[in-house]
């Protein structure tokens, strides 16, 4: 590395538009160097680093000219991949972007180029995850409001959220994701995300757990003892996710 | 409830079809409940590692047949049980708010007459539909010899409708269960095929047709419990999709549950690795464009246990490899043993950019363990085997020994 060439890094409030404010300026100011969420950014020595304030207006420009000059499915990838896990997403995002605009709209073709492969590979991971959850996620009847919690690796909450809104359309829902301590909520047809959420272990009416019961032993029944394949079982229903659904208490 | 729903749920669990894809529909009722997702959603997984889509039960399990297979047969004697229309119907709607289900698969021993049957489970569509304004997903079962007024008015409310063709052969239905005629089980899907496509013509010049199984139909034979060979049984469930435009034939290796001197014994393993070629076998003609003569032999109507039909079609016909990744069309691709859809579709897209390296196929994460014996990359073969038959067999189970000893080390 060339010590006189100044290394910047670009801090951001860890919202999907402000990561595309960054991509703003690393375009029409200074290049950056580095893109990171501020509330886990490790000073060092060598590199300098500038917070970057969100602007919608400017997340709105970037992201028209994803979907224009790159393409629709570019933007969606981008938008999955930063509700990853996976650490470094800020920086494969920017890479990612740095080449695909070079490249146009053509750069999707390029599944497994360096710049494009982590890009696809974090799509994969995320809607496979939300889709699994359409499915596993587990709801009880509290008192009439239908209550879900989950743990999802990926921050999926606002993905699974439509399909959920539109099955259940004329209840009342609350889908609490307890590891980012965030929920939705959803009530006569609009939903809204609330920060900060901690709900205690509600108490379950006679006809909750009489339901729930049912449901566990139709889900024991079901299985046939000559095609036993506990294996199988785990590699569909991980244990990690296993903790929430009622079938496995 | 507890008892009835256990019996119930285990006299349905060795049905098949827990599918619950085919309808794209989103909520658009007034005060209902439901959609239905075109990929379908599974929702647990039972520990046979079968998923689960679907409440999957019986709404009687006393029946008036004596088809020699089944364990609800009536000389049977087993607890028997019936659930009323408004318990199916609410127990449906308190799963799937809990989503447990994407809906409801209902099936139904025959009670009194096929007509007392059928009517049974129009009340719980009926209730489903109107009373709950329920719009999740709901496959039945036709009963065969209800009358068509009633099998009609269901489909009306249904999304898929199948009614079981049972066993491949007039012979072996004769033997096994001889209160069922063929004619019984055509008619109903003849008349589900008519009116499927009397609403898919009328869909496309009104908008509120009125609608009927929008996911098709299905059926289900069980395989083992006789003799008939693998392509026999192609054969006709080739025969169904076309004759009865069927969405799925799904096969069901015979768990020996009664015994009778026309069955496999009671302690005989079911055979489900037939079953699992034979569904490799549909797919194969279903997606991937071959034609059932070609996976199988002038001596062997029955496909290979050791080596999935794709694998044993490429053996036999090895003048037409290797292939080019590089130049192959998709067609050529798909008959790669080892290449899917999903790779095929890749390498076809990938390779506009450049030219495909060994390298390159490994990123884009196409399983080349089987492929490998079957295509050149830029000229050059990986197989790393003398290209014949035996020697690739050979090489393929020597691979598959020391994958398993290098598992033995690392335990």
């Amino acid at each position: 590395m060339n010590l006189y060439e100044v290394v910047m890094d670009y801090l951001y409030d860890g919202t999907f538009e402000g990561l595309l404010t960054c991509i703003y300026f690393h375009y029409k100011e200074e290049n950056a160097t580095g893109i990171y969420n501020a509330s886990s950014y490790q000073q060092s020595i060598v590199n300098e680093y500038k917070i970057i304030k969100t602007d919608e207006t400017k997340a709105g420009t970037v992201s028209n000219a994803i979907n224009n000059k790159i393409s629709r499915e570019a933007y969606i990838n981008v938008f999955y991949c930063f509700l990853s896990d996976i650490e470094n997403k800020e920086n494969i995002i920017l890479e990612f972007l740095v080449f695909a605009f070079k490249y146009g709209k053509n750069t999707m073709n390029f599944f497994s180029h360096e710049k494009v492969l982590p890009i696809n590979e974090a799509y994969i991971k995320v809607s496979r995850e939300e889709h699994k959850f359409l499915g596993i996620l587990r709801f009880s009847d509290i008192g009439g409001i239908l209550y879900s919690r989950f743990s999802p690796d990926n921050d999926i909450l606002i993905l699974i959220t439509d399909h959920f809104a539109d099955r259940y359309k004329y209840e009342k829902f609350i889908i609490h994701d307890e590891k980012r301590k965030k929920a939705v909520i959803y009530s006569e047809e609009a939903w809204e995300i609330k920060e900060n959420v901690i709900i205690e272990n509600p108490e379950y009416s006679r006809d909750e757990k009489i339901l729930q019961s049912l449901w566990k032993q139709y889900f024991n029944d079901l299985a046939i003892k000559e095609r036993t394949n506990i294996n199988l079982q785990f590699q569909f229903v991980p244990s990690r996710y296993r903790k929430n659904m009622a079938e496995f208490k | 409830m507890f008892e009835k729903l256990k019996i119930l749920s285990d006299a349905a669990k060795y049905d098949v079809s827990c599918v619950s894809s085919g309808v794209e529909r989103s909520n658009n009722t007034s005060g209902g409940i439901g959609n239905a997702s075109a990929a379908g959603i599974c929702h647990a997984w039972s520990s046979d590692g079968r998923c689960i889509s679907l409440l999957k039960i019986l709404l009687t399990n006393d029946c008036i047949y004596d088809c020699k297979y089944c364990l609800n047969k009536v000389t049977n004697n087993i607890k028997r049980a019936t659930f009323t229309p408004e318990e199916v119907a609410e127990l449906t709607i308190q799963f799937y708010r809990r989503n447990y289900i994407e809906g409801l698969f209902l099936s139904s021993a025959v009670e009194k007459s096929p007509d007392h049957t059928m009517e049974n489970i129009y009340k719980v569509l009926y209730l489903l539909r109107y009373k709950y304004n329920f719009w999740g997903y709901v496959h039945v079962k036709v009963i065969p010899g209800a009358s068509p007024l009633l099998v009609e008015k269901t489909g009306a409310l249904a999304d898929r409708m199948s009614v079981n063709i049972e066993l491949p052969t007039r012979e072996s239905l004769k033997i096994l269960a001889p209160q069922k005629k063929i004619e019984k089980i055509l008619e109903p899907m003849n008349l589900i095929k008519n009116e499927t496509t009397r609403y898919i013509e009328d869909k496309k010049h009104f908008v509120n047709a009125p609608r009927f199984v929008p996911g098709g139909q299905s059926t289900q034979m069980i395989i083992g419990a006789t003799p008939d060979s693998d392509k026999t049984i192609l054969n006709v469930s080739q025969n169904l999709y076309d004759r009865f435009s069927m969405k799925r034939v799904f096969f069901s290796a015979y768990i020996p549950v009664v015994t009778s001197p026309n069955l496999p014994a009671v302690s005989s393993m079911p055979p489900l690795l037939r079953e699992h070629r034979l569904y490799q076998a549909d797919w194969l003609m279903r997606f991937y464009y071959f034609k059932s003569e070609e996976l199988f032999t002038e001596i062997e109507p029955n496909l290979d246990l050791e080596f999935d039909p794709k694998m044993m079609y490429a053996l036999r016909n090895l003048d037409r490899f290797p292939i080019e990744i590089n130049k192959a069309s998709y067609e050529e691709l798909l008959r790669v043993p080892g290449l899917g859809v999903t790779s095929a579709q890749r390498i076809i897209r990938e390779r506009k950019n450049a030219e495909l390296s060994y390298d390159t196929l490994k990123k884009m994460k196409t399983v080349l363990k089987r492929a490998r014996y079957f295509i050149t990359i830029n000229g050059k073969y990986y197989g790393n085997t003398e290209f014949e038959p035996d020697a690739i067999k050979e090489e393929i189970r020597f691979k598959e020994i020391q994958k398993q000893l290098s598992i033995y080390e690392f335990i």
